[in-house]
């Protein structure tokens, strides 16, 4: 599936909070990295979710090198502000006098959209940057934008200050650019994270129409994530059903073993426990089923499942998904196993 | 007294549910969080109160569950009685009792409906949260005369911060509880906060909305009538100003002349709600309760958002792990004799021992799984337990099924603070 990427030189990764979107677009950096595709990840939060997920640790705006071909930052919206408005002012010592100044710091901290803008001015500069041959440094930045009901108004923060601004002064034409620069579906893609369940679903299909009507621009990609696989083909489904019969009469009460937190149960129910576990997993996979149709039968974009992964550590979950997302066979072959 | 902490942690939340006015709901988001928020309100009007849910996330499903068609920008009741189907509902809505001490008189009335019998006080209401809605609202109310909306309309930094504003969700979203808590009709007001990094900015938010509208802000943008607005603005001492206009633009700052020029009648109103907000926010009757997964990731968010409660001199009262994977383990795999299976398999008619021994792997191959994501789970809440104290911590298992009905809600709340019998 990276294939579709390749062309992307700027990736916005967005999603509802807890669908996994940080770890997602882990994994896909992690993925062009490993194709030898310089990429830098960007994060917007204060709460590094990277930093966890690849083991390192951040010390500001700087990206920091976590492989050859893999970079990251995590741009603080302080950090941001100053590195923009160093930019607009003759030297560095009325930078910091602004900075210092008490009421032009509570100014700029409370005044709507600042953050925003100086946080995607500083992608764009990221964006611009060059090697010693004139050729862009970073072949993909990923953006791992905040939860879904914020990405669209936080995209379209440029272009609301470049409009409100009249397109007059240094803000209003930095806003401008970079607005030219997400309505471009040539270099930018948007990417929608979603899980197979209710309310991801539904939003992922509202943003997608958000992002047309706001951005004007489609939407590329969604990706449903952590889907779970049936332990069981269907054709044996109904000799499955059986035995689950089975095992409720024979085992009455059998439910409470679900909220049963002791460790050491008795031998004899650990039957009614592996049918019961791989019940409830049926039960799971018909229910990410049913939304996973939903979706693709309201979304135009292409859709990608990411099976649900069992690794436990940040790390390797990424590293699994990496994998995934290159199209490594063995993984692909551990999906239907 | 020596409760176990499943106890304590039970009682913790009954207690807050019966004297509590103010819940606040923060946690990362997918966790179910406002389905535990709507659960939570169902508990507390169980017991005989008032109870609202604010919910800013637009759950239809919920509003569904809850009998509602959706969920509006104005409180609406829910027809508990109506909503309630199912024997499930029946059982659990006519066998609430009140708390305190009108516990013991009325025990399982035969119909729940009872003439005058407590339950019959409580009510839950639910409303979303509709930012845009709030924000005309209050100026509807504090504008000095009709036209004040229209004329606000026309203001470019209004349609930025109604409709566009990152952030407006919050301030708004406080405004609507600052109503809902003064406004004396309701006991308990159920918050659920945006999820991750904004519900952050949301508990800073009353300080942040303020100093927006801080007059000493304002001074340099309110046109003064005995000097021209440029002359004060461009204070030959102001390098400052100077720069902010020059990095701004000239129009943008003419539009925030115009806008706080506009408003000015806002700002004394913002700064009192902001101030009564803070003052809400750290009443001894106001509780906040993270809630989150299991998951590793969103317990470490939910631990963030423990720190980061501590930071605001705030203390969690209670952490509610949701969808907690059952307890399968690993060793259950070893106690099983490969006969066990197979002779339930053939029992039921599957004759080919391979094709047998094929959907045995098949099961144990996933059960082996379903033991690592339980084992995971354990080893992620022992460790938010090191911290925080078992007795802090609520579990709350994984259902298999999504919420959506009144049945299935009221299932929930029952594990949340089961029902004293």
């Amino acid at each position: 599936m990276l294939e579709q990427l390749l062309d992307k030189r700027l990736i916005f990764v967005t999603g509802k909070g807890g669908v996994g979107k940080s770890t997602v677009t882990a994994g896909l950096a992690h993925a062009l990295a490993r194709s030898k595709r310089r990429t830098l990840v960007l994060e917007t939060d204060t709460f590094s979710a990277m930093e966890d997920l690849f083991d390192y640790s951040s010390p500001g705006l700087e990206p920091i090198s976590i492989n050859e071909y893999l970079y990251a930052s995590n741009l603080s919206s302080e950090e941001c502000f100053i590195a923009t408005l160093r930019r607009f002012v003759p030297s560095e010592r009325i930078a910091r006098a602004i900075i210092k100044n008490r009421i032009a710091r509570v100014f700029f901290r409370a005044a709507p959209s600042v953050n925003e803008v100086t946080i995607l001015d500083q992608v764009r500069v990221f964006f611009e940057k060059t090697d010693d041959d004139g050729e862009p440094f970073y072949d993909h930045i990923l953006v791992d934008l905040p939860a879904s009901g914020h990405a669209v108004t936080f995209l379209n923060v440029p272009a609301t200050m470049h409009g409100m601004m009249r397109g007059i002064g240094p803000i209003a034409t930095m806003s401008g650019q970079v607005a030219e620069l997400i309505s471009d579906p040539a270099t930018t893609a948007i990417i929608a994270v979603c899980l197979p369940e209710e309310m991801p679903v539904n939003e992922t299909i509202e943003l997608a129409d958000n992002i047309d009507e706001t951005l004007g621009r489609p939407l590329d990609l969604a990706i449903a994530n952590m889907v779970h696989q049936a332990p069981l083909d269907a054709k044996n489904r109904p000799l499955f059903e059986e035995i689950h019969q089975q095992i409720r009469e024979d085992y009455p009460g059998v439910e409470s073993l679900f909220f049963d937190e002791e460790d050491e149960r008795a031998e004899s129910t650990a039957i009614a426990r592996l049918i019961e576990g791989n019940a409830l997993a049926l039960g799971w996979a018909d229910r990410d089923r049913e939304y996973l149709e939903l979706l693709y039968d309201r979304l135009s974009a292409p859709i990608v499942e990411v099976p649900i992964v069992y690794e436990s550590s940040g790390t390797d979950v990424v590293d699994k998904l990496s994998r995934i997302f290159i199209g490594d066979s063995s993984d692909a072959a551990s999906l239907t196993a | 007294m020596n409760s176990p902490p499943d106890q304590i942690s039970a009682d913790v939340i009954r207690n807050v549910l019966d004297d509590g006015r103010l819940v606040v709901c923060v946690g990362p988001g997918g966790v179910g969080k406002t389905t535990t928020a709507a659960a939570l309100g169902l508990r507390a009007a169980m017991a005989g109160r008032r109870a609202i849910v604010l919910t800013i996330d637009p759950a239809r499903r919920l509003a569904n569950s809850l009998g509602l068609q959706s969920l509006t920008n104005d409180p609406q009741q829910i027809d508990l009685a109506t909503a309630a189907t199912g024997e499930e509902a029946t059982r659990y809505l006519t066998s609430t009792s009140p708390p305190g001490e009108h516990g013991d008189e009325d025990q399982d009335d035969a119909d729940g409906k009872a003439e005058g019998s407590q339950q019959q006080d409580g009510e839950l209401w639910a409303m979303m949260l509709d930012s845009e809605q709030t924000f005309d609202d209050l100026i509807d109310q504090y504008a000095p005369d009709k036209g004040a909306l229209e004329s606000a309309r026309e203001n470019n930094i209004y349609r930025l911060l109604s409709s566009a504003l990152y952030g407006m969700q919050e301030y708004m979203a406080l405004d609507k509880l600052h109503d809902l808590y003064t406004g004396g009709y309701f006991d308990l007001v159920v918050l659920d906060t945006p999820p991750t990094k904004n519900a952050l900015e949301f508990l800073e938010t009353p300080s942040r909305a303020a100093t927006f509208f801080d007059e000493r802000i304002i001074k340099w943008f309110l046109p003064d009538h005995s000097a021209g607005f440029f002359s004060r603005v461009f204070n030959p001492g102001s390098v400052v100003l100077k720069l902010v206009s020059k990095v701004l633009g000239e129009s943008f700052v003419e539009d925030l002349v115009e806008f706080f020029d506009t408003f000015h009648y806002l700002q004394e109103a913002l700064q009192q709600r902001g101030e009564m907000i803070e003052f809400i926010l750290r009443d001894r009757q106001t509780h906040f309760f993270v809630i989150t997964s299991a998951d590793p990731r969103r317990m470490k968010e939910a631990y963030f958002f423990h720190e980061k409660l501590g930071a605001l001199e705030q203390k969690a009262d209670i952490f509610i792990i949701n969808r907690v994977i059952p307890m399968f383990a690993a060793h259950d795999l070893a106690q099983l004799e490969d006969e066990d299976l197979d002779g339930m398999l053939e029992e039921h008619g599957l004759e080919d021992p391979d094709q047998a021994r094929s959907i045995r792997k098949h099961l144990e191959t996933h059960y082996a799984r379903l033991a690592k994501l339980a084992l995971r789970d354990r080893k992620a809440i022992s460790s938010l337990a090191t911290r925080v104290g078992d007795e802090s911590i609520r579990l709350v298992p994984l259902l298999g099924e999504d919420v959506h009905n009144l049945s299935h809600l009221l299932k929930l709340s029952d594990f949340l603070t089961p029902l004293k019998d």
